[in-house]
């Protein structure tokens, strides 16, 4: 097309749009020249003037809805009725208010449900590293595929990289160092230091709030040892003090000279708190040897991932023929930064399942919303009729119950995202930290940009399914209705499609509460899971050993090994004897886990007098029953039930003799005698433990030792408060430290957390790096899942009082739809003397009908996912004692809540049946 | 498309539907004219046999313009009354000959159906 042509067609087309008003004055004017030219032909073939204008006119047909066809055939011509069509939707919204609170409340939940799961689910799976070119950051490692695991000591490898990698510039490395940091003499805490080069502060930059960022010079052999801190150190621990450059402060055994103050959420490369200069002189450097490192970098300008790939490769393959004794099986791997390395291994869960569960959530919530959409479309019917024979099209007819679906959704999308930002802020954080432990830099729950496209989308479908769907069904036939000029005589009706909306909705409010108790019963068996002992009285501090545990098979590093425990172990009994003799400390004692924080597993091995175990033992009073094999096993100090005060219930307890390094005595607590031993005396037989599975230490090794059960002791919180069943407990004696890092105890005499100071000051002066964290009341274990539980419990209370509401409402519309249509039907049903019973029989039939169905389709689903649920532990299944007659009682009585509130819904519209009054009704037609 | 009065006689009086497009392009293929007017050339180019109806004629033009096929301008008539005059682009030229062998074809083959004994 000519370019001025374009031009002038596109003008036109604007015009249309923008100077909606003269475009039509134009039409207008077209259509009378029309008629004018007609008018005078008429009056040239003989016609008086009132005759031809007459005949003119009726040849022309009707003048508006040719107006009506002739802007439709414009360009975007429905675009300029839309506002008209918003202005109605928003006049809707407050004309039927129920509706508007209803639907627009399901619909806010929906979206607040999507959003929230997209949101999440974004983050999680692909998040934006908040870097400059943040996506072209890339971490690299090493994986021996022998193996099936990485390989951190790389040192030697990334020196190498460093040297001949062309696609990958600013290449750096860190080690990660949790040390304790000890600003003030006494008071040692531990922080997150990174050991790292350089070029961290090339990759991600940031000026410094104070001082300057780490440089290469301070990696140099000789160079003053130097660290940069992060702000919340600096705020935390040195009182935000403006004069802390050139401050020396000891960080784990050495000290180094404060020269930098990162600014506020600054924390490369994970949520480091404190940098330190990575100095890979004094480290080995030896193929496969020496330090644990992560490497990173970013991609060169114009290269791929693909192409970093090949390279690192071709970099790999040279290695492995350099060093085939250690190289052999390791495979170099470059990923973005916070991607992973397998590109396959997407999470189903999190890929589909979630999102799945939030898409059909958003269907059935819609589905709902058109339920109701249909019922207040259907009793307009006659409005939409009218407007039908004043012109508007079909398309145009739909267009406005879809701008009214739409108006709708924005308050709810705007409602539900509103929502969903306030849930992030408040409650993303502490949720992801609480599942995830220390939290990376680049999450940050909030709502998104991508989030609220997403939602907008989502907006879209709502509309769609809340809006057209209803309209296609009203405007459906309605040519044939307009014919008949019969509106309101009963044309339209609930079909099928309805009848399945109405029965999912059913079922699912029935089914959901399902969940709903299984979550509070798990809550219950939370905060009721006792630890057996004064927990509250109880301090409880992770100790770690200060340098990280050297890796390696070799006669060096197993030496090095030997040699931290040992001084670990040191240390530990240092410790416990300086707290023990503080005035306030009752007692000191270790345990490898706290109680209720769940204990390792394993299967239990009985040594029998038959030499073989049978699979079905008998109870003390002669009931078979199968014996339970799964115990959980804890490690703990000889004088462990002294300090929590627990009594040995038969046998004896530990001495300090019995903590020799292969120790062959153990103690049972009553869950084991009553579900291993079903009830027999533990004292003096023997066990063995073993791993699930193949390999060393499970089931098939004969070499594993046995142990000889001297005593048994009552529960005391053995295993996690999320287990299902009641746990059987084996305390192993173990020298504090052998096992790596331990839980100390103190019984505290006063308020436990008081004495925090104290023990930091006394393990800061035994040992600075000893590592003392989450420091805790023994009681406040399961603070963090109970705040999870609660938080889902909340969570799935809120949807199932959604899910009910908008049941009840869309039974309510159906109800007072199916009385309206059949308001004549039931005057004259009245009228030739039919009973109440009846009218409400033959009316109410089909929706009871269909909530009937739905609530035993839904009573039978949350009836097998309870009866799933509850009889399937870890991978095994058994029916034995699920179905019990309180069970199935509770579950009728469930279903007869659920149906007895939404035959409740139907109360109003009955009583309204029976009180038409049959001249009323023949006169509402 | 005016509504076809109830007759036996099979007259085509009413433009089969479709075609109403390449009859408006063909009437403009000869001079530009305003809508009653098209309706006019056509009553006349096929001896009063059809009729278009004012109802599909002006949306018909509508999607012609916004197709690029014809353009219009308002001008005056003989007797100095403002009118929109249409007319046909160079794109509805070729519009009109691509249009009307395809007619030909149409109907070239349903006439030889029709003749299938």
């Amino acid at each position: 097309m000519e370019p001025t042509r374009w031009i002038k067609r596109w003008r036109k087309r604007l015009r249309a749009l923008v100077r909606t008003d003269a475009v039509n004055r134009e039409l207008d004017e077209e259509l009378a020249f029309h008629l004018e030219m007609e008018t005078r032909k008429n009056m040239s073939a003989g016609m008086t003037p009132d005759e031809a204008k007459r005949e003119a006119k009726l040849a022309f047909g009707a003048v508006a809805k040719h107006q009506g066809d002739t802007r439709d055939a414009r360009w975007l011509a429905w675009f300029p009725d839309l506002s008209l069509d918003f202005k109605l939707g928003a006049r809707m919204l407050r004309k039927y208010p129920i509706i508007t609170l209803v639907g627009g409340l399901a619909m806010a939940f929906g979206i607040f449900a999507g959003s929230m799961t997209f949101e999440m689910i974004t983050m999680l799976q692909n998040p934006t590293l908040p870097l400059p070119d943040g996506d072209r950051v890339v971490k690299l490692r090493l994986y021996d595929v022998e193996e099936s695991r990485a390989e951190p000591r790389a040192l030697r490898d990334y020196l190498a990289w460093r040297q001949s990698l062309r696609t990958v510039t600013d290449l750096g490395a860190y080690r990660d160092l949790p040390r304790n940091l000890i600003v003030t003499a006494g008071d040692a805490r531990p922080v997150q230091v990174a050991e790292i080069t350089a070029s961290a502060f090339t990759i991600a930059p940031a000026p410094p709030m104070l001082g300057r960022t780490l440089r290469e010079t301070d990696e140099q052999p000789g160079a003053a040892p130097v660290m940069v801190i992060g702000h919340e150190v600096w705020r935390t621990r040195f009182a935000s003090d403006p004069g802390v450059i050139g401050r020396s402060v000891q960080v784990g055994d050495q000290y180094a000279t404060v020269v930098g103050v990162m600014p506020e959420g600054y924390a490369f490369p994970i949520s480091h708190e404190l940098w330190m200069p990575l100095r890979l002189q004094g480290l080995d450097q030896a193929p496969r040897a020496g330090a644990s490192i992560s490497i990173f970098g970013r991609l060169a300008p114009g290269v791929t991932l693909a192409e970093a790939k090949a390279e690192l490769a071709t970099l790999g393959r040279r290695a492995s023929a350099e060093f085939p004794n250690t190289h052999q099986h390791l495979q170099p791997e470059i990923a973005s930064y916070t991607g992973s390395f397998n590109a396959n291994n997407t999470d189903v869960i999190m890929a589909v399942i979630i999102p799945g569960f939030a898409v059909l959530l958003m269907i059935l919530v819609c589905g709902n919303v058109a339920l109701l959409m249909f019922a207040r479309a259907a009793t307009r019917e006659s409005e939409l009729i009218v407007r039908s024979a004043l012109g508007a099209s079909r398309g145009r007819i739909i267009a406005q119950l879809f701008a009214e679906a739409l108006v709708l959704g924005a308050v709810s999308a705007a409602v539900g995202l509103a929502a969903t930002d306030f849930a992030l802020r408040r409650w993303g954080g502490p949720f992801l930290v609480e599942n995830m432990g220390q939290l990376p830099f680049w999450y940050d729950p909030h709502l998104t940009v991508g989030t609220v496209v997403y939602a907008i989308g989502l907006t879209f479908v709502a509309a769609v399914i809340a809006g057209v769907l209803p309209a296609l069904k009203v405007t459906s036939g309605m040519g044939a209705r307009l014919r008949q000029a019969a509106a309101g005589a009963g044309g339209l009706k609930f079909g099928g499609i309805w009848t399945v909306v109405i029965i999912a909705q059913v079922a699912f409010t029935t089914a959901f509460p399902a969940l709903v108790y299984l979550e509070q019963l798990m809550l219950v068996r939370i905060q009721t899971f006792e630890a057996g002992f004064p927990s509250e009285q109880y301090l409880a501090t992770m100790i770690e050993p200060g340098d990280p545990i050297s890796l390696g098979s070799d006669p060096q590093a197993v030496a090095a090994r030997e040699a931290e425990g040992a001084r670990f172990q040191s240390a530990l009994a240092g410790l416990r004897q300086r707290v023990a003799s503080e005035p306030s400390i009752a007692g000191v004692t270790f345990i490898d886990r706290l109680p209720r924080e769940g204990h390792r597993e394993f299967l239990v091995e009985l040594d029998t007098v038959a030499g073989a175990q049978s699979r079905v033992g008998t109870t003390a009073n002669g009931t078979a029953k199968v014996p339970l094999d799964e115990i959980q096993a804890a490690h703990i100090d000889a004088s462990y039930f002294d300090v929590v005060q627990a009594p040995i219930l038969s046998g004896r307890g530990f001495t300090v003799a019995d903590l020799v390094p292969d120790p062959r005595v153990v103690v049972v607590d009553q869950g084991f005698v009553d579900q291993v031993l079903l009830g027999r005396n533990a004292v003096g037989l023997r066990m063995r433990l073993a791993y699930g599975g193949e390999g060393p230490g499970t089931m098939s090794d004969q070499t594993r030792p046995w142990y000889q059960i001297v005593g048994v002791v009552k529960e005391l919180g053995m295993g996690a408060p999320t287990q299902r069943g009641r746990p059987a407990g084996v305390y192993i004696p173990t020298v504090p430290g052998s096992q790596g890092p331990t839980n100390m105890v103190m019984h505290v005499r006063g308020d436990p957390l008081s004495i925090v100071p104290q023990v930091r000051a006394v393990a800061n002066a035994i040992d600075p790096t000893l590592r003392l964290t989450k420091f805790q009341r023994v009681d406040q274990v399961t603070d963090g899942i109970q705040w999870i539980m609660d938080m889902w419990l909340r969570l799935t209370v809120a949807l199932t009082a959604v899910a009910l509401l908008l049941s009840l409402a869309g039974i309510y519309a159906v109800m007072s739809f199916a009385v309206s249509r059949r308001t004549r039907e039931i005057g004259i049903r009245v009228a030739l003397g039919a009973n109440a019973r009846r009218v409400v029989v033959s009316i109410f039939k089909r929706p009871v009908t269909q909530v009937g169905v739905g609530v035993a389709l839904g009573g039978a689903i949350a009836g097998l996912f309870l009866l799933w649920v509850t009889s399937c532990g870890e991978g095994s299944c058994s029916s034995a004692g699920v179905v019990t007659v309180s069970r199935v009682v509770t579950l009728v009585l469930y279903s007869v809540v659920i149906l007895g509130i939404c035959l409740l819904a139907c109360v109003v519209p009955t009583r309204r049946a029976l009180a038409v009054e049959p001249v009323e009704a023949l006169r509402a037609e | 498309m005016s509504p076809s009065p109830a007759s036996s006689q099979s007259t085509p009086n009413d433009v089969v539907r479709g075609t109403l497009d390449l009859l408006i392009l063909k009437a403009l293929s000869l001079e530009s004219m305003h809508g009653w007017a098209i309706t006019q050339r056509l009553e006349q180019l096929s001896r009063e046999a059809l009729q278009v109806g004012q109802g599909s004629l002006y949306p018909a033009l509508q999607r012609l313009e916004e197709k690029g096929w014809i353009d219009s301008e308002w001008r005056s008539t003989d007797q100095n009354r403002r009118a929109k005059y249409y007319e046909l682009t160079r794109a509805g030229r070729r519009a009109l000959g691509t249009e009307a062998e395809s007619w030909r074809r149409y109907v070239a083959m349903v006439d030889v159906i029709l003749s299938t004994s």
